[in-house]
């Protein structure tokens, strides 16, 4: 299966490396659990992948505004846990399509990874 | 995606450009929470404050090398997609430069042509009247009595204010040369009514608008700049006008007109205090207008005021068709409205037929590129992709077309207002305004609509992999064939419906030229004299005057005839009186007839080159004797003497003189030529004996016109009878001198006007609509040159090729034609006034203009149709 590339945007580069690309689905994923500001997901990613997965809290912040620039997702400033000001971010209508496909996208690639790496050496 | 992604990344991308500051400040807002946050982590873990800084710091790494990351997000994305498209659709257009400029020049030509007839009907039909609240703003048509005024003026219901207006040709004197000025005489309360304050100085008062105060003046702007250069001091000066001095009270700003639709050229603005005139119950000559009160219609304006001048004139029964209310742009515009229209109908024509052609010319382009594009959408590029980047190049074009056709626009409405006639008002208002862009970014939006996503979808529809089976060089898809049909058929149509506006047009001209006026203009010159204000003017020494300078005259070199008349006919006023016959005698005033009000002296009809039908001419010995006779015209003859000799007749206009019938004139054209021949009646110039009523009295004004017959130059004949009427009195002024060449030519030149700028935009619809058709059929034939070698070595005629390829040329043109035909039935009644004797539908108009087109499209086809029947059947069929 190749990449999901729209019409729109194969003029666009789009981040082909593994992890990155999976970045998008994983911040996602955290964002439709429950909108929230970019420590917290960092938090959450950090704890969720048992911290296998190493983003370092300055890079997270372009894969959100290039999620925001997509129409995926939406900001809203609000007041974090210790009333600081903070920005929210929350899945959009669009975003919600985008997880799914992703969702799906992925699982078929793990599902075809696994039964690979499974088959028997002769 | 796509549409629906944008309702949300445009408005972040707006925002991020013009909103620039606070994304900015934002980006630092979220990453100082973030570095905050992570502070206090470690404080929490024991760190004193800067420990934690620097510790929250090195986590987070370079803050200035992500929020460049995070810039870098907003660039990505619609507005690069856009320009990176663009520049695509740039450098496709720039590899098939002959298309491109092609392309651009039609729709230049259609878009330029588009928007200037549409600033003139912009700035002519759209835009408001310079007043205050222009649209209440109303005029009782037609001229009325001061008895009327003033009745309506005080008991009237419906408006909310009143005022008259009088014509007044003022004579200055004082200065270097007496002149004359046109000026109004207005009721005080026209200004208020009008609500434009004056730029210095007041408006009139109630109190000047009494006889013997009323002797102030308001000036126009451009009588200001002219006359008196602009002085500040103007107010308070002094004007000598018909013998008196006016004082100077006010300067009206440089926007304001009155009256807009009549005695346009007015320079000032007197008071018309009306004094005892006030009880005048029937001399007729002041314009009324008013503001109509709101939710108050113009038929119920119309019913008080005639219920109101049913007591003023209760013995008139024609009241009620004689009272309309009418806006006042409506006669501003007048029967322009529906020219300007169809103008602007005939040159959308004209954009549709460009349209078509570049429509066509994309539909070719997109079949060049079918299987580039087949290969796009097999490895996934959607449909959507192809339709945006027909859309885009076509958007290209129109938008540098539309530029183009800006430019072309703004020199072709110079143009326009240096040669348009001065019949068609407003002219010198014309300017493009933001209605007039707004326009023009609409039409290159639809035009670019147009002329992209129909040959887009066309050409996506065709399967992908119908395209990539079939070879080059076999005949095109039904449908493909159907559509560009369709464009020829739209354009030949559209062409045909405008050669056969202007086809009328010029037969109507030509009507014009042929014409009979019912004169012999030529070598004929025509002075206006007139001696009011000066000692010529005083009782006893008008008529000694004026004949003695014709006599005077009369011995210049060359000068075969010299005659005078009050108002020259077409070029002067026309003054319309009620008479009755003896036969008739005691008919009531309403019921009577109107006829032309002509003074002339004896020699006028053989200066004019007119004949007599009937009867003689006036003479020296009627003038003697003072005996009250009249000439009359044949309309007038034919009206109440039907087969019977008028000569011997008497006819009174004043119930008082009767004037015994002595000759017939020939029919003369007294105005514009789509107008019927008026009853005419002349009566001879001479002064009545002093205290003298009634008609006598009017029958010596104090300006007649002065004709000349001569083999001369006009310039110099009008010199020196200028010089010699002035050896007289130094007051005497000369005005308008014009021949009557020159005034036929300028009832020619509202029908001219129409009828060039009509059969400009046929021609240009003709000249496209013959390269569309040639471009369809050239591609047509390239399309089936396998086919067509096929049919050749097979044994088929090279003139059989020719025919085929003819009879699917002729066949659109011809369906085109028909399709036109039905339109011209439907569209030329539009033309109505600018058609002089030609039916609407002339059957030789039509029978030409389709021959026309035929033989264009014929033409067009040939070229094809040859290289079609040269075709090599060997080539032809080894070729790919």
């Amino acid at each position: 299966m190749l990449p999901s590339v729209t019409e729109w945007s194969v003029t666009m580069s789009r981040p082909t490396d593994l992890v990155q690309g999976t970045l998008d689905l994983l911040l996602l994923k955290i964002i439709a659990m429950e909108p929230q500001n970019g420590w917290a997901i960092s938090q959450q990613l950090k704890s969720l992948s048992s911290d296998v997965l190493q983003v370092s809290d300055g890079s997270l912040y372009p894969a959100l505004h290039k999620l925001e620039q997509q129409g995926w997702i939406s900001a809203k400033w609000g007041i974090s846990e210790n009333k600081r000001r903070a920005k929210f971010y929350s899945l959009s209508r669009l975003g919600r399509h985008q997880l799914d496909r992703e969702t799906d996208q992925w699982s078929r690639l793990s599902d075809a990874i696994t039964q690979l790496v499974r088959l028997r050496e002769a | 995606m796509g549409p629906i992604r944008w309702f949300f990344t445009v408005p972040l991308r707006l925002r991020s450009i013009f909103r620039r500051n606070q994304v900015e400040r934002e980006l630092a807002d979220e990453l100082r929470f973030h570095l905050e946050q992570l502070t206090d982590r470690y404080r929490a873990r024991g760190l004193d404050d800067a420990a934690a800084r620097l510790a929250a710091r090195r986590e987070m790494g370079g803050i200035e090398e992500y929020k460049e990351e995070c810039r870098d997000t907003r660039q990505v994305g619609l507005l690069e997609d856009l320009a990176a498209d663009l520049r695509l659709a740039g450098r496709r257009l720039a590899r098939t430069p002959t298309f491109t400029v092609v392309a651009l020049l039609t729709l230049a030509l259609g878009i330029g042509a588009t928007t200037t007839i549409f600033t003139v009907v912009d700035s002519v039909l759209l835009r408001s009247l310079a007043y205050h609240d222009p649209d209440q703003l109303h005029v009782v048509d037609g001229t009325h009595a001061p008895a009327s005024i003033i009745a309506w003026q005080a008991e009237n219901r419906s408006f909310d204010g009143m005022a008259g207006a009088e014509w007044w040709t003022a004579t200055r004197t004082g200065g270097e040369r007496g002149e004359e000025i046109e000026a109004l005489r207005v009721s005080a309360n026209l200004f208020p009514l009008l609500g434009v304050p004056p730029l210095l100085g007041r408006w009139l008062s109630a109190a000047d608008d009494v006889p013997g105060r009323n002797r102030v003046i308001v000036l126009g702007y451009r009588a200001w700049q002219q006359r008196f250069a602009g002085a500040a001091d103007v107010i308070g000066r002094t004007v000598v006008l018909d013998g008196a001095a006016h004082t100077i009270v006010g300067v009206m700003p440089a926007s304001f007109r009155f009256a807009p639709y009549w005695a346009t050229r007015a320079e000032f603005w007197a008071p018309l205090a009306l004094g005892g005139r006030a009880a005048d119950r029937t001399g007729s000559s002041l314009r009324v207008f008013g503001r109509l009160k709101p939710n108050v219609s113009v038929g119920q304006a119309a019913v008080d005021l005639v219920a109101i001048e049913r007591r003023v004139n209760p013995e008139d029964d024609k009241v009620a068709d004689r009272i309309r209310v009418v806006p006042l742009l409506d006669l501003v515009v007048g029967d322009v409205r529906g020219q300007l229209t169809m103008l602007l109908g005939a040159v959308v024509m004209v954009l549709l037929v460009a349209c078509g052609n570049v429509a066509h010319l994309q539909l070719i382009r997109a079949g060049a590129r079918e299987r580039e594009h087949a290969v796009q959408a097999a490895l996934g590029a959607g449909r959507g992709r192809l339709i945006r980047q027909s859309l885009l190049e076509s958007a290209v074009i129109a938008g540098a077309g539309s530029l183009l056709g800006l430019g072309l626009a703004v020199a072709a409405l110079r143009l326009l207002v240096a040669v348009g006639p001065s019949r068609i008002p407003r002219l010198d208002e014309i300017a493009m305004s933001g209605r007039v862009f707004a326009f023009t970014a609409l039409i290159t939006s639809l035009v670019a609509a147009l002329a992209g996503v129909g040959p887009a979808l066309v050409t996506s529809r065709a399967g992908a992999a119908l395209v990539l089976k079939e070879g080059r060089g076999t005949s095109e898809s039904v449908r493909r064939r159907r559509v560009r049909g369709l464009l020829v058929v739209t354009e030949f149509a559209m062409a045909m419906i405008l050669l056969v506006g202007a086809g009328l047009l010029l037969r109507s001209f030509a009507a014009l030229l042929r014409a009979d006026p019912g004169f012999d203009p030529r070598g004929v010159v025509t002075l206006a004299v007139s001696v009011k204000g000066t000692p010529l003017a005083e009782p006893g020494r008008r008529a000694p005057f004026f004949y003695e300078a014709l006599e005077s005259l009369r011995g210049l070199p060359g000068v075969t005839a010299a005659a005078a008349i009050n108002h020259l006919p077409i070029h002067g006023d026309n003054w319309n009186f009620s008479y009755v016959t003896e036969e008739r005698a005691g008919q009531r005033e309403s019921e009577r007839s109107r006829a032309l009000f002509r003074i002339i002296t004896p020699g006028y009809f053989r200066a004019l080159g007119t004949p007599l039908v009937a009867g003689r001419d006036l003479s020296d010995a009627d003038l003697a004797t003072g005996a009250q006779v009249v000439i009359v015209n044949e309309e007038m003859a034919e009206r109440e003497w039907p087969g019977g000799d008028p000569i011997g007749h008497r006819i009174t206009v004043d119930d008082r003189d009767w004037f015994t019938v002595i000759g017939v004139a020939k029919r003369i054209k007294q105005g514009p030529w789509t107008e019927a021949t008026k009853a005419e009646m002349y009566f001879p110039y001479g002064e009545a004996a002093p205290g003298a009523t009634g008609l006598r009295e009017m029958l010596s004004p104090a300006y007649l016109t002065v004709v000349l017959r001569s083999a001369q130059a006009p310039d110099a004949l009008a010199r020196a009878a200028a010089a010699l009427i002035a050896t007289r009195d130094r007051g005497v002024v000369i005005a308008d001198v014009i021949t009557l060449d020159a005034v036929l030519a300028g009832e020619l030149a509202v029908p001219r006007f129409y009828l060039l700028l009509l059969a400009l935009f046929a021609g240009v619809a003709l000249v496209l609509a013959a390269v569309g058709i040639y471009g369809v059929i050239s591609y047509s034939v390239n399309r089936q040159t396998r086919e067509i070698g096929l049919r050749l070595a097979m044994g088929a005629t090279r003139g059989g090729s020719i025919a085929r390829v003819l009879r699917e040329g002729t066949a659109l043109a011809g369906l085109g034609t028909l399709a036109g035909l039905v339109g011209s039935v439907l569209l030329t009644k539009r033309l109505g006034s600018l058609l002089y004797r030609v039916a609407p539908l002339d059957p030789a108009t039509l029978i030409a203009v389709a021959a026309i087109l035929l033989a264009v499209a014929t033409l067009a086809s040939l070229v094809p149709a040859i290289a079609a029947a040269t075709v090599d059947p060997m080539k032809a069929l080894r070729a790919e």
